[in-house]
């Protein structure tokens, strides 16, 4: 398989998957509100950060597992699920571009590859800008 | 108003600003972030969060079908990404010891002259009998793509290569000192600096920002800023939006993306001179 081929393929169903994700938790938050007849009231939330933050935003894995292992899940958690699956998706594309280019015994982009998954890793850590 | 309808308008919005992110080679957050913050009440750090999430579903959707067509050269994308990273990088270990303010306005007025550059090459299609420069031959940075409004094939070569890569690694230094988005930056120094057809700069940028957004996408996460609720209408709008851009940009010609990407270099140029002076806070 061509690096971009490879490269496209994980991107397209990184972001397909992280999507399904949300869309099904987003769906099962809403069914859960309808159920308890205690609407959601977003547009309120999302306008104050603090406010919103403690109930609805998951923060680390630790706290996000935890929210998963309960049955059944937070429909919260599941989202979040998918917003890590989407934010992972570039990296592994550069994996996916890493081993594509090693089948072509292609050494320069190889080492390329490697360096910018260090750079991300690194700035990962660093809190560096888009 | 009611969530469904909140949910939708944010979705139309997300969509739209995807259709735009795919042929312009940007993560729509400077579409998003003002029409999130001003329109729904958003507050700016979810809106900003929003932004960055944005940002990867554009690359996600848009680059999946410009690489699978051709259009976007993976080889300059990760060669010129290592610059921005790196750059990126550089930037957030300099915050507070590299005067940001001065390298806004430098930028500032590099953006404007890029905007003249820009205008004075609006009607050029294809840039055609250039010299290949030794190190994109080198780094296999030359490709092809199949042009549907020419109705052949277009063979192109980068140039000014080390001259592109600074330009990259300079944005890359101003989005670590900042923490503002580099997509124009990516574009322009494809375009102007490199010679390369416009198509196949935002294409390949459309690449390269999921790769530099994902390095501070974890900082957004770990605070708390990308709230559930409000990115998923944001990423399937964007992502849906993106698929949509890959297809119109092939019916667009690259004079017509250029005429498009005006106004978002004149916007940049104005709004990074005011801040960088001081005017703008």
């Amino acid at each position: 398989m061509t690096p971009e081929r490879a490269v496209s393929r994980v991107l397209f169903l990184g972001g397909f998957l992280a999507v399904a994700l949300m869309i099904g938790g987003l769906a099962a938050l809403e069914l859960r509100a309808l159920r308890t007849a205690h609407p959601l009231d977003i547009a309120h939330v999302v306008e104050n950060r603090e406010a919103g933050r403690s109930v609805d935003v998951f923060v680390s894995v630790p706290q996000l597992a935890r929210a998963l292992a309960r049955w059944p899940p937070s429909p919260l958690a599941v989202i979040v699920v998918g917003i890590v699956v989407l934010l992972a998706t570039p990296a592994v594309g550069v994996v996916a571009a890493l081993i594509a280019f090693a089948r072509e015994h292609d050494r320069r982009y190889v080492v390329i590859c490697v360096a910018l998954l260090v750079g991300l890793v690194t700035g990962f850590f660093l809190n560096v800008g888009g | 108003m009611n969530d469904v309808a909140f949910l939708s308008m944010i979705l139309g919005t997300s969509t739209v600003a995807g259709v735009l992110g795919a042929i312009l080679g940007l993560g729509g957050g400077i579409l998003l972030v003002p029409l999130l913050t001003l329109f729904f009440g958003v507050s700016l750090p979810y809106a900003m969060g929003a932004s960055v999430l944005s940002v990867i579903a554009t690359s996600c959707g848009a680059a999946a079908g410009h690489l699978s067509s051709g259009l976007a050269n993976i080889r300059l994308g990760l060669f010129l990404a290592l610059f921005t990273v790196t750059g990126a990088l550089a930037g957030a270990s300099l915050v507070g010891v590299m005067p940001a303010r001065a390298l806004q306005t430098l930028f500032g007025l590099a953006l404007a002259y890029s905007a003249f550059t820009t205008i004075r090459q609006l009607h050029v299609e294809v840039v055609d009998s250039l010299v290949a420069d030794p190190l994109a031959q080198r780094f296999g940075l030359d490709g092809v793509y199949g042009d549907r409004v020419l109705g052949r094939d277009v063979a192109y070569h980068a140039v000014h290569v080390r001259a592109g890569a600074a330009v990259m690694f300079g944005a890359g230094l101003l989005s670590g000192l900042l923490g503002i988005g580099s997509g124009a930056f990516k574009v322009l120094a494809m375009d102007t600096v490199m010679r390369l057809p416009m198509k196949v700069s935002t294409a390949t940028s459309n690449f390269m920002i999921g790769l530099t957004a994902a390095a501070s996408a974890g900082v957004y996460f770990g605070r708390g800023d990308i709230h559930p609720v409000i990115a998923t209408p944001v990423a399937l709008g964007v992502l849906v939006g993106s698929f949509i851009g890959t297809r119109v940009i092939g019916r667009l010609s690259n004079t017509t993306v250029r005429k498009l990407f005006l106004p978002i270099v004149l916007y940049l140029a104005l709004s990074m001179l005011l801040h960088g002076l001081g005017v703008l806070r």
